[in-house]
């Protein structure tokens, strides 16, 4: 799948939207979507888009270019859509984009839901998001390509961001991996007891790995 | 309609004859039907372990491939009339039986006694496939090193994608001294890993030897501490609430264990 960093497609209830990143030039925008048509041609044939670009407003032949380049694809521009109406349940099939009403401190993406303890000797590997409603055992190992959530304990070994991605985090209830990767970082227990401390993430911070507990001041900050 | 009951551990010689043996012989103590059935094909023991090995005519393989009805290769205990020994093949080995002959000599066990014990040979391959094939319940052995509960974990994983879940618990060879020091595993970690229920403590006893040797399940000596425990153990299997016997460790893993086992 072609990386796409300033335009995103998303399917809502009343169609198709294209959202273009307000903040750089429309040739950007135009030289992404037309990577982007050259490969899903199949998928958005006949099909009819609205766009959205916040508040930037785009001259003339601008326009028209994008009306000629949707054509090229039998891609209709039904229209532009105000900020106002840019919300509601929807699905995103670009995981990879940040949409509009996505802020700092937010991430989204497929995501698997493990029901149950992973116990040893059991192998979890999913492309996005890994949420486990239970501990990871010793012995047993997740590979996500996104991050890792653990509610319980986490004891066995956790690589978030394995595809490459060195935002990618691994938190847990307890965090007590025997080996901890995030991206092409790796962590190892220490080799002493530690006391238990509660919630706590990984992340790689200035390219080192850091452990911190989660605490709801942390939250907050980042939510923000 | 009886109940088979399936004896397993993962890891090798932590103690799954041992129990099988004076589960065993502690059920046929209170009166029940038993019958102990060692699946460890090719190395037989729990006949040792029993004292019946000389009287081995027919095994477990004679009964699965028809050579022999289940009668006739069944011994009958030297102490108790209503405990038996259905012994392993020791010239075979573990494909000669299947999962769905298994099933089929549960059934007949089921419909013949109280209980039914299996003996588990170690590790995840076809043996443990076979004993686990017509069990209604588990009971997982471990002892209290990382290694013993690391392949615990990995059998109850095992034991929850078939219909067994609910396994529980027996920690054996507790040695409270080393708990005192700090030096064994730490029990209420291993607890917390495995999250099933406790069945029992067995603690370390030289009594289990000598009774091995003389072919004479602990359960039975009055003044061994491991045979005290198999006693609870045999209680608790049939459902009664039995209080934790002094294991001579700290009082925060007592009530620990305390609460495992339901006990307040
Ligand atoms: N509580 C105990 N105290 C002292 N010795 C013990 C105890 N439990 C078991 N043992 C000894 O440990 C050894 C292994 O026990 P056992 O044969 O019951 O294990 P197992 O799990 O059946 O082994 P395998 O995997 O080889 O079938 C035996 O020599 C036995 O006497
Ligand atoms: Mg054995």
């Amino acid at each position: 799948m072609t990386r796409m960093e300033h335009i995103a497609l998303k399917g809502t209830r009343d169609g198709l939207i294209l959202y273009f990143d307000p903040g750089v030039e429309f040739s950007v925008v135009l030289e992404e979507l037309t990577r982007y048509l050259r490969e899903s041609t199949e998928f958005l044939r006949g099909a009819s888009v609205r766009c959205f670009a916040g508040e930037k407003g785009y001259a003339d032949e601008e326009l028209r270019a994008l009306t000629t380049l949707l054509g090229e694809y039998e891609v209709e521009l039904a229209g532009w859509l105000k900020p106002e109406e840019v919300y509601a349940g929807s699905v995103v099939l670009n995981p990879k984009e940040s949409p509009p009403w996505q802020e700092e401190g937010m991430a989204e993406g497929p995501c698997l839901f493990v029901d149950r303890t992973l116990r040893s000797g059991h192998s979890v590997q999913y492309e996005g998001h890994v949420v486990v409603l239970g501990d990871v055992n010793p012995g047993a190992e997740i590979v996500a390509g996104g991050n890792i959530v653990v509610l319980g304990t986490l004891r066995g070994v956790a690589h978030a961001g394995a595809t490459g991605d060195r935002g990618a985090s691994v938190s847990a209830g307890h965090l007590r991996p025997t080996q901890l990767r995030i991206a092409d970082r790796v962590a190892r227990a220490p080799d002493e007891e530690v006391e238990a401390v509660g919630p706590e993430i990984a992340r790689i911070k200035n390219g080192q790995l850091f452990v911190e507990r989660l605490t709801g001041t942390m939250w907050r900050s980042s939510l923000r | 309609m009886g109940e088979v009951i399936v004896v397993t551990s993962g890891k090798g010689g932590v103690g799954k004859t041992t129990t099988t043996a004076n589960l065993g012989t502690g059920l046929a103590t209170a009166g029940q039907k038993v019958v102990l059935v060692d699946t460890d094909i090719g190395l037989r023991n729990l006949d040792v372990v029993m004292g019946l090995e000389n009287r081995i005519v027919y095994d477990i393989v004679d009964v699965t491939s028809g050579n022999c009805r289940l009668r006739q290769a069944l011994i009958k205990d030297k102490r108790f009339e209503n405990l038996y020994l259905l012994p392993a093949a020791q010239t075979k080995d573990k494909t000669a039986v299947s999962p769905e002959q298994m099933k089929v000599l549960s059934e007949e066990l089921r419909n013949d006694f109280d209980y039914a014990i299996i003996d588990c040979p170690a590790g995840i391959e076809q043996g443990f496939k076979n004993a686990v094939a017509g069990a209604d319940r588990a009971v997982v052995v471990t002892t209290p090193e990382m290694s013993a509960v690391r392949d615990a974990d990995r059998i109850i994983g095992l034991l929850e994608a078939s219909e067994l879940s609910n396994p529980r618990l027996i920690i054996n060879r507790i040695r409270p001294l080393m708990v005192k020091h700090g030096d064994m595993m730490d029990m209420a970690d291993i607890l917390d890993i495995l999250a099933i229920e406790l069945l029992g403590v067995v603690p370390e006893d030289e009594s289990i030897i000598v009774s091995t040797n003389k072919g004479e399940p602990a359960v039975l000596d009055r003044g061994s501490k491991a045979g005290e425990a198999y006693r609870r153990i045999t209680r608790r299997i049939r459902g009664e609430q039995v209080a934790l016997m002094n294991l001579d460790i700290p009082d925060g893993l007592m009530s620990k264990f305390k609460k495992l086992l339901g006990l307040h």
